[in-house]
Formats: structure tokens, C-alpha cells, sequence
């Protein structure tokens, strides 16, 4: 969910990217630190990310390989929200490099929900290498799978969850565990929520008191 | 209401009037610049016919008097009708020409010179040389308005402030692209461009920008009109003054743009915090503003792929041009604002493919009118995508690159193919989504076997299938507050969810609406019974 104010982004962060200081290539620095937190304690924060991306726009020698991995790897764990592209968008210089193009790889298999294929592309150590700064990055995949599984499911086959999720055995059911799921021989059934519901509603139309002032009017007149 | 009178002797005593200050009456039905008879002339103006010279002192005084309502028909209608009648082929002659006519005048020879630029975007290829002397007459005319010592004593139209900053950043993007094509340039050409960079660089551009919101503090006086609060206190010295409260409002909707051509849409939709979009906020003062305004948002949503929030503001837009087709004045932006509206309609049509959704009847149908085929096209898989891309290229704005000409310059072809790619990655994620829809919508339950034997397709690959159908069908919905701000909501008629194997299917139906039909009925009613009794 793009936020432009998180509550744990510090003050100073929060005056930067409002004003023009922004621009100032002086202060990637503090901004790099900052990704470089959000790596260790499992934060994100897309609009910081996003002004260090705009810097290297402006400043090209600036660019640093790493931090854009970071970058690029933490909007993974965004899906399905579309900062992995408003990364992309600016990152005219450097959409070519290999390790860009890695990492677009893993993210097109996540928003076409081919998560079997993705674990096993991300199994390989040259893509596992790319997301190693960010401290619980499976984990996080694994919330975002499970949430799109949680909204499309009432019932799962176990063989089909694990594929989706690559875990198993006790792994597996401390998972659904955590998520509360019921976990019964080999199926797995998610509670109803209200994305998982499909349930046929009608819309039906809500007349507000206003709209009928007029005609409330005539009758006083008669 | 002025009424200016030109007749044949007041011509002659027209320089007077100048240095005097005393204005001659006009008849309503003539636009009086023509002459026939002689005329005081001084060597240097023997080339300006009498019509011009008669104008720009018409011109010239209004600007002194800050005749904001005289210089708004002057600039929109007089000075057109000028260019039609004498300049056609050339450009209007240059600033030192001019200058003995208005004493030498710099604001209004600044002023003047931006037109006579503009001018030769518009209708001439412009030279390296005179897109650099454009670019300092900006700087000029900039400088004097933020730097002088105190707000300076100028008025001008709205519609003309705002044609100021547009075609500032138009000519711009044009420099970047003029930019791109080393190859056909010349030595001088090279080494001008290189020892010049700040010249049209994305810096200064910025600069501008931010200096005018800045300056007249609007952001401030808009949280006022907001929240409430004292306006006074929040616009301050140079804030309360229209010609920078407009300039500053107009440079966010220049940052709006800037930020989309950067690439950079979630910054785009941050400047217009703030900022209301409906019938009375001050960019629908101007209608090339308004149409500006609506198609960077929509354009801006539609990256962040916020289809519906997208469909939402050209639909609006789109919906305002057509009630009042008939009001548009033939002003310099007219052409601009009518291909904008075409550019709209094409991503409109991309928008709701995305993201179904019930339009104005009035826009439906223009929209079927023109692309009825394309439409349904659109809905077929594989043979959707070229016209994705064909809608989109033609659509999208022209990107820049943010760099100076001393590092390597991106050109706009590859900025043009990264945001095409990208954008296509999304599309064809989901383009099998609108068949797997109309298949489901004939069943309540079914087995994901069967469908996928419909679909011609393996299960494997239709489970992943409706998983996207399910993510996209969510998506991040403006209700309330800043532009950018949003909530996840369900944006699909049709919903489904697996139970193993199965597929249970619940459609959202729209009960009967018969709340307007009636309230309308009992309208005309009363009507009637009223005008019986009248006559009774």
C-alpha cells in the first residue's frame, strides 16, 4: 500500500523527500542508510526508495548496483502493489543489467502467481545472492502468497499449497498455524473472509433523504 | 467597459497618447487596426505595417494599465486575428524592432518576446540559437518576477500565465528531444550545446517550478481553503497578489507534468495534495489547464495501475469537453487540447478494458464511435496486444531524460520503449482474464477441468489464471482525501472462490434503480398540475 507517511519514518526523512532537499545529490547518503535499515528490521518505505531512484536519474554516477537490487528486491515483497514497476519506471540507466533483469523475472512469476516455478527459479544461488541483504525476504514472499491464497480459496489441496508455498511437513502446518488455517489430512480450509466469500449480492439503491426534499416540499404545498 | 475608437486622426496623435497615457475610444464593431492613411513613422519601424504598429501600442498600454480584462481579448482574440492577417508566413518582427514604439519598455518587450518565440514553436523550425535566447528570455521574465525587490506591479490574464509555464516546459521537452539526434549536428552546434548545459537542463526546469510554489505559497493557502484558517497570513506579501498565486497554482500542475515525463508518477500525484478535483478548483479557470490537469492524473493513475481511479478522471473530463464543445475559443491551445482529448479517449479505451466499469452514456457511445472494433479486440487474448501498444504509444506523453548533455543522454525512443515494456508486462499478465471471465459468468459452480477444456487450456495454467483474476480484481481505489491516497476494494462485478477443485462463481448485480425515475416523474407532475392551475 504506497503510504506517503509511515508512522516509523523519522522526521528527518519525512522533511527530505516533501521539500527540495530531495534533489540534493548530497543527501542519498541518509537515504541509502535508510534502505539499509529498512534491509535489517523488516520495514519498507516505497517513497524513499523512490527519491533514492530519482537521484540517480539526476546523478547517474551516483547509481550504485547494490542499493538498486535493494531496492528492487524489498518491492517484491510489495506485490500485488505495483511499486516494483514505479521502480522500473526509473530506472532508465541501468533496466538492462542482469541483475535487473533477474529480479523482473522472479517478480513476473509472482504476479502471474507461477509460485511453483518462482521458488524453484530462486532456488538458484544467483538469484538467492540478490535478495541475501534483505533480512526475512522469504518470509515475506511467503505473506504474500499466502495472502492471495487466502483470498482466492476456501478449500486447498495440501500437495497444492506447498507447491505455492515450498514448505512442508511440520513446516507447512506451523504456517497455516500462524495464518489460522485448518489444516485436515490433505486439505487445508480457510476461514471466510471477505475476499474469499463469493457470495451473489445485489446492489441495491440507496435513495438519501436529500433527493427527496423536493418532493416532500410539494406535498407541504398541498 | 472600454470602447476603443481608432479613426484616421487619432493615428497620428497615437504616439502622444503613449507618453500621455490617455486612452482614445473604440467601436465595437471594428477592431480598428487597420489603416488607410499616413502615419507618423521613425526610420526603424518603416518595416511594421500601420495595422501591427497600431496593435502593439494598443498592447503596450494595456499591460501598463494592468487591464487584466483588455489584455485577456487582446491576447487570446487580437493578437491571432493580427498573426492571420500579417504573419502567416513569417515571424512577427523582432523585440529591437518594436522597442522604440513602447519606449524601450524591457517587462513588455520581455513579454512580447515570449509570444514572438512561441511563435516560431509553433509555426517554424526554431535554431539552436533561438531556442537558447528563448530559454534566457524565460530566465528574464522569471527573474523579474521572483527576484525584483517586492511583488512586482503586472497583471496578466490567466490564460495567458498559464500558456507562460506550459510552453516553458514544452519547449522544454522539445529541447530534449532536439538534443537527442546528435548525429545531424553540426561542430558548432556540439560545442555550443556542451559548453552551455544548464541551458533546458531538468535542474533549471525544476528550479522554475518549485520557485513560484514556493514563492507565492500556495501550498499553504490551499491547506487553508481546505482546513480554514487566516488566507492572508498564509499567502503572504507575494501570495495575495493573483498574477503569483495563479503562477504558483499553475507550476504545480507543471510539476504534475514534469514528474509523469520523468517517469516518476507516485511524485506526480504527491504535488497535487491538496488540490480538489471538481468544477470549482482554479485549474478549470483555464481549459487547457483543466484538460492538462485531468490527463497527467489519469495518465499518472494508470501507471500505478489504479485503472478505475484512471477511467474516473478521463471519463470526467472527457464528459466536460463534450457538454461544452461549443464554448472553446479558437485560442492558441485549441489544437493542443483537441488531441489531448483524442490521446484520452484511446486510454480510455485501455482503462476499461482493465478495469470494467459502467461510463456516462455520452462518452460510450463517442468511444464506440471510435473504436468500436479495437474494443472488442481488445478483449480477445492475443490479438489484444498490438493494439495495447498502439493505443499506448500513440497516447503516452513524450518522455525526458533527467541527465545533462555531458552524461550520457537517454534518448526518448528508449524512455518511450522502457515505460512500453513495463507497461505491456502488465497488460499481457492479464489479457486472457476478460475471456476467463465471460466463460464463468454463464455457471454458478464448476469444475476447474471443465474450464479449463473450454479455455483450451491446461488446469495448471488456469488455477494461476484466476489467482491473477482474483489479485487484479482488487485494486487501490481513491475514496476520499489526497489524490494519492486510497483504499484496496473490489473493482469486478464477477467474484469467485476455490473450493479445492471447484470454482464457485457470485456475481454482483445492480438491483432495479427507481428512485431517480420517479423523483423525476413527480417533477413533471407537479409541473403539469402547476401550470394547469394557472391557467385555470
Amino acid at each position: 500500500m504506497p503510504a506517503t507517511t509511515i508512522a516509523h519514518r523519522p522526521q528527518t526523512i519525512q522533511s527530505l523527500i516533501d521539500g527540495v532537499e530531495r534533489y540534493n545529490p548530497e543527501n542519498v547518503n541518509v537515504l541509502e542508510e535508510y534502505l539499509a535499515t529498512q534491509c535489517k528490521n523488516g520495514d519498507y518505505d516505497l517513497m524513499a526508495n523512490l527519491a533514492i531512484l530519482k537521484l540517480y536519474q539526476f546523478n547517474p554516477n551516483l547509481a550504485s548496483t547494490n542499493v538498486i537490487i535493494n531496492i528492487l528486491a524489498k518491492a517484491l515483497t510489495a506485490v500485488p502493489a505495483p511499486d516494483f514497476n514505479l521502480c522500473l519506471y526509473l530506472l532508465s540507466e541501468q533496466a538492462t543489467l542482469p541483475a535487473v533483469e533477474k529480479l523482473t523475472t522472479l517478480q513476473q512469476l509472482l504476479e502471474q502467481s507461477r509460485y511453483a516455478k518462482f521458488w524453484e527459479t530462486y532456488n538458484n544461488e544467483e538469484y538467492k545472492s540478490l535478495t541475501a541483504a534483505v533480512v526475512g525476504f522469504e518470509a515475506a514472499i511467503r505473506q504474500v502468497i499466502a495472502r492471495v491464497v487466502a483470498m482466492s480459496h476456501q478449500v486447498i489441496s495440501t500437495s497444492v499449497l506447498s507447491s505455492y508455498l515450498a514448505l512442508s511437513g511440520d513446516e507447512l502446518t506451523k504456517f497455516c498455524n500462524e495464518q489460522q488455517w485448518q489444516k485436515k489430512d490433505d486439505v487445508v480450509q480457510i476461514p471466510i473472509n471477505e475476499d474469499n466469500e463469493a457470495k451473489a449480492v445485489v446492489v441495491i439503491e440507496n435513495i438519501k433523504f436529500e433527493q427527496l426534499t423536493k418532493v416532500i416540499g410539494y406535498s407541504n404545498e398541498m | 467597459m472600454y470602447q476603443d475608437n481608432f479613426e484616421e486622426d487619432d493615428l497620428i496623435a497615437e504616439v502622444e497618447f503613449v507618453e500621455q497615457e490617455v486612452y482614445a475610444k473604440r467601436s465595437p464593431t471594428d477592431d480598428g487596426f487597420d489603416t488607410e492613411g499616413a502615419s507618423v513613422q521613425s526610420a526603424s519601424t518603416t518595416q511594421i505595417p500601420d495595422g501591427v504598429r497600431n496593435f502593439i501600442l494598443h498592447f503596450y498600454r494595456n499591460v501598463m494599465d494592468n487591464n487584466v480584462y483588455e489584455l485577456h481579448n487582446i491576447y487570446d482574440h487580437s493578437f491571432n486575428k493580427v498573426t492571420d492577417k500579417y504573419y502567416t508566413k513569417q515571424a512577427w518582427p523582432e523585440a529591437e524592432i518594436v522597442s522604440p514604439l513602447v519606449n524601450d519598455d524591457q517587462v513588455f518587450l520581455t513579454l512580447y518576446r515570449e509570444l514572438y518565440y512561441r511563435y516560431i514553436y509553433s509555426r517554424m523550425a526554431p535554431t539552436l540559437e533561438q531556442r537558447f535566447n528563448s530559454y534566457e528570455n524565460y530566465c528574464d521574465l522569471f527573474n523579474y518576477i521572483l527576484n525584483s525587490e517586492g511583488p512586482v506591479n503586472l497583471e496578466l490574464p490567466n490564460q495567458w500565465l498559464w500558456d507562460i509555464i506550459d510552453e516553458f516546459i514544452f519547449q522544454f521537452q522539445s529541447f530534449s528531444n532536439y538534443r537527442d539526434h546528435f548525429a545531424n549536428k553540426s561542430e558548432q552546434e556540439l560545442s555550443l550545446l556542451s559548453e552551455n548545459p544548464q541551458i533546458w537542463s531538468c535542474y533549471s526546469v525544476l528550479n522554475v517550478l518549485y520557485s513560484f510554489i514556493q514563492k507565492s505559497r500556495i501550498q499553504e493557502q490551499l491547506l487553508v481553503s481546505k482546513n480554514g484558517g487566516d488566507m492572508m497570513e498564509a499567502a503572504g506579501e507575494y501570495g495575495s497578489r493573483p498574477l503569483y498565486k495563479m503562477l504558483g497554482y499553475f507550476s504545480i500542475v507543471g510539476l504534475l507534468r514534469v514528474h509523469c515525463l520523468l517517469g516518476d508518477y507516485m511524485l506526480a500525484l504527491k504535488m497535487m495534495d491538496n488540490i480538489i478535483l471538481n468544477k470549482k478548483a482554479m485549474f478549470a479557470r483555464v481549459t487547457a489547464c483543466h484538460v492538462t490537469t485531468y490527463y497527467y492524473v489519469g495518465f499518472a493513475y494508470m501507471m500505478m495501475r489504479r485503472y478505475a481511479d484512471a477511467v474516473k478522471s478521463f471519463s470526467t473530463i472527457l464528459s466536460f469537453m463534450q457538454k461544452t464543445k461549443q464554448y472553446h475559443s479558437r485560442s492558441y491551445q485549441s489544437d493542443q487540447v483537441s488531441s489531448k482529448v483524442d490521446q484520452m479517449y484511446a486510454l480510455l479505451a485501455i482503462c476499461i478494458t482493465m478495469s470494467p466499469t459502467r461510463l456516462d452514456e455520452g462518452i460510450h457511445s463517442k468511444l464506440r464511435e471510435k473504436y468500436g472494433e479495437k474494443l472488442i479486440k481488445m478483449q480477445k487474448g492475443d490479438e489484444a496486444i498490438p493494439i495495447f501498444e498502439e493505443f499506448f504509444s500513440r497516447s503516452c506523453p513524450k518522455f525526458i531524460s533527467a541527465t545533462n548533455p555531458d552524461c550520457k543522454v537517454v534518448p526518448e525512443r528508449k524512455l518511450h520503449q522502457l515505460n512500453l515494456n513495463v507497461f505491456m508486462s502488465d497488460i499481457r499478465n492479464q489479457i486472457m482474464l476478460p475471456t476467463i471471465r465471460s466463460f464463468m459468468k454463464l455457471y454458478t459452480s464448476m469444475d476447474v477441468d471443465k474450464l479449463a477444456k473450454f479455455l483450451e487450456t491446461d488446469s495448471e495454467e488456469l488455477k494461476m489464471q484466476l489467482l491473477v483474476y482474483k489479485q487484479k480484481s482488487r485494486q487501490f481505489k481513491w475514496t476520499e482525501g489526497n489524490l494519492i491516497e486510497g483504499e484496496y476494494q473490489s473493482t469486478s462485478d464477477l467474484d469467485f472462490c476455490l473450493k479445492k477443485d471447484i470454482i464457485h462463481i457470485a456475481e454482483v448485480k445492480i438491483g432495479r434503480r427507481y428512485g431517480d425515475w420517479f423523483l423525476r416523474n413527480i417533477s413533471r407532475c407537479e409541473d403539469l398540475v402547476a401550470t394547469l392551475e394557472n391557467k385555470a
